[in-house]
């Protein structure tokens, strides 16, 4: 990851479409289109694993059933306990067919039709509830030197109970790290990254919506508040000149154009 | 083994509104979703014909628009999909909707077994399961937690009942009615969602199935609905804890504990 840093490669999520999509030929067309452009700019394409808890297609199946080229370092797939053993396996076994290297590795959001592993299926009885640092546990176990995983880190939650966790995934594999949305500096990612020597890469919030975080951040971000997010994200390559940047909701047509005169 | 797998299209929503003057489910502008309970009940019939070989058949009686949710079966294993469509059937009750299904499926022929969800979320009543095996003069085994053994002539099933469960032994063909405990629905794969837009849905209408239109839509509904009412709201018991942190704890657990969730 910290090839990505040096190359000033973004990170950039692209979502998959949605199970009940009602117009899937134009949403497969269009995540097509995405992941091209961002493959084609030299940047890292970020599947997410049904995120928020919505029901999506997964990374590895649109990759697979739209035949996309898959270049080892430019593509990461989020992987979350909401799966059954054999689609969890399933996933990392095409992962490896295809040369996909990088997983961000999560607990994720459910949803009432998710199945979750189980922490007896992947070997870890000891454990109420299968989490990311399990699912570390298990990939390194079962698929050794397979994939270079990576993991979240909220500095919004509470710091000593984020900072206990964080070690623990770093102690399960964890070989870089991904913050969550910043609007600026964070004082909790300056510790983090003085504690925890990875590769750190900072997310950056692409929507106008600033509001839009407030669930994220724990307090209430006014509807109203301006928000510049390409100021935004210039901000954060000037405070964070040592990390690697993730951009969430980019606007494909005005913002990703822009992005190849910012970090340069 | 061949499996016919009872769908229904339901309203997606908890707040089901009913039109006053027909006494009947208000659908439109509402988003339609296939029965939760029929997703296991399909899911079921999947497994059984993975382990055992043979076809599982989806089979629906709705409008036109119930055509999507049986794709969305395809998309989730069905080989094939059924749907009995006619202004015949509008209007039908539990009774009379069990009596075109189990037409349906006597044309379908050498069904081996028939899986419903327990109920449907909109009208809650858990008939038309048993319907169809009253229709079709079939054993039954209802609320269907858990199904072992499958033979050529036997099922093994477990029943839930609300004091524990049974283990039966029912001869197939059988109709077997199914709850959420029975197993993990998939979710469709991009794959199976593509191969069930492309699907054929096979429509029938009351005459191939050489149903009796006397015994359909509203004339061969002995059921009428007279009057709706809400459930009575529910009363909340919720306590507050107060206190400093590590006495709301302790009091929190020490609740918890008697009621046995720790």
């Amino acid at each position: 990851m910290q090839h990505h840093i040096a190359n000033k490669i973004y990170h950039v999520e692209v979502l998959p479409p949605k199970q009940n999509s009602e117009k899937l030929d134009e949403d497969l067309e269009r995540f097509d289109m995405k992941y091209r452009m961002v493959l084609d700019a030299g940047y890292c394409v970020c599947i997410t694993d049904n995120s928020m808890g919505h029901l999506a297609f997964q990374g590895t199946e649109l990759i697979e059933e739209l035949d996309l080229p898959v270049d080892s370092d430019q593509i990461m797939i989020h992987l979350n306990t909401f799966h059954s053993k054999e689609d969890f396996d399933g996933i990392l076994t095409t992962c490896i067919d295809r040369g996909v290297q990088h997983l961000l590795v999560v607990s994720g959001d459910g949803n009432e039709r998710l199945p979750r592993l189980e922490p007896e299926e992947i070997g870890y009885p000891e454990v109420t509830v299968v989490t990311s640092v399990e699912l570390l546990k298990y990939i390194e176990r079962e698929y050794p030197g397979k994939f270079n995983l990576g993991v979240a880190f909220n500095p919004y939650e509470p710091e000593q109970h984020e900072f206990e966790k964080l070690q623990r995934k770093v102690d399960a594999g964890a070989k870089y790290i991904i913050t969550q949305p910043l609007i600026g500096r964070n004082e909790i990612v300056d510790k983090m990254k003085g504690r925890f020597k990875l590769p750190v890469v900072v997310e950056a919030w692409m929507s106008k919506k600033l509001h839009l975080l407030s669930e994220c951040v724990g307090y209430e971000i006014d509807e109203n508040i301006e928000y510049d997010p390409i100021a935004a994200l210039q901000n954060l390559h000037e405070i964070y000149p040592d990390c690697g940047v993730y951009l969430a909701l980019l606007g494909y047509k005005t913002q990703f154009p822009l992005l190849k005169d910012i970090w340069v | 083994m061949k499996i016919v797998v009872c769908i229904k299209q339901v309203p997606g929503t908890h707040e089901v509104r009913i039109d006053p003057e027909t006494k009947r489910l208000v659908r439109e502008g509402v988003e339609a979703i296939m029965n939760p309970f029929d997703t296991y009940a399909l899911e079921q019939g999947v497994l059984l014909r993975e382990a055992h070989g043979g076809e599982v058949i989806a089979l629906s009686m709705g409008p036109k628009k119930a055509e999507e949710t049986l794709r969305e079966a395809i998309a989730c294993g069905a080989d094939q999909a059924i749907l009995l469509n006619s202004r015949a059937f509008a209007g039908s009750d539990t009774w009379a909707t069990s009596y075109a299904l189990s037409m349906a499926i006597k044309k379908i022929g050498d069904v081996d077994l028939v899986i419903c969800g327990k109920q449907a979320i909109d009208g809650d009543t858990a008939q038309v399961g048993p319907g169809i095996a009253a229709h079709l003069d079939l054993p039954q085994a209802t609320n269907a937690s858990a199904m072992g053994e499958v033979t050529d002539t036997t099922a093994n099933v477990t029943r839930m009942h609300e004091d524990g469960y049974d283990i039966c032994e029912v001869d197939l063909p059988a109709v077997v009615t199914v709850v959420k405990d029975i197993n993990s629905p998939r979710i469709p794969s991009l794959k199976g969602r593509m191969a069930a837009r492309k699907a054929v849905i096979t429509v029938w209408n009351e005459e191939d199935i050489s149903a009796d239109p006397k015994l359909l839509g509203l004339d061969g509904s002995p059921t009428r609905v007279v009057e709706t009412n809400p459930p009575p709201a529910r009363h909340s018991n919720t306590m507050v804890i107060e206190g400093e942190p590590q006495e709301c704890a302790k009091k929190l657990v020490h609740e918890l504990r008697i009621r046995t969730l720790v």
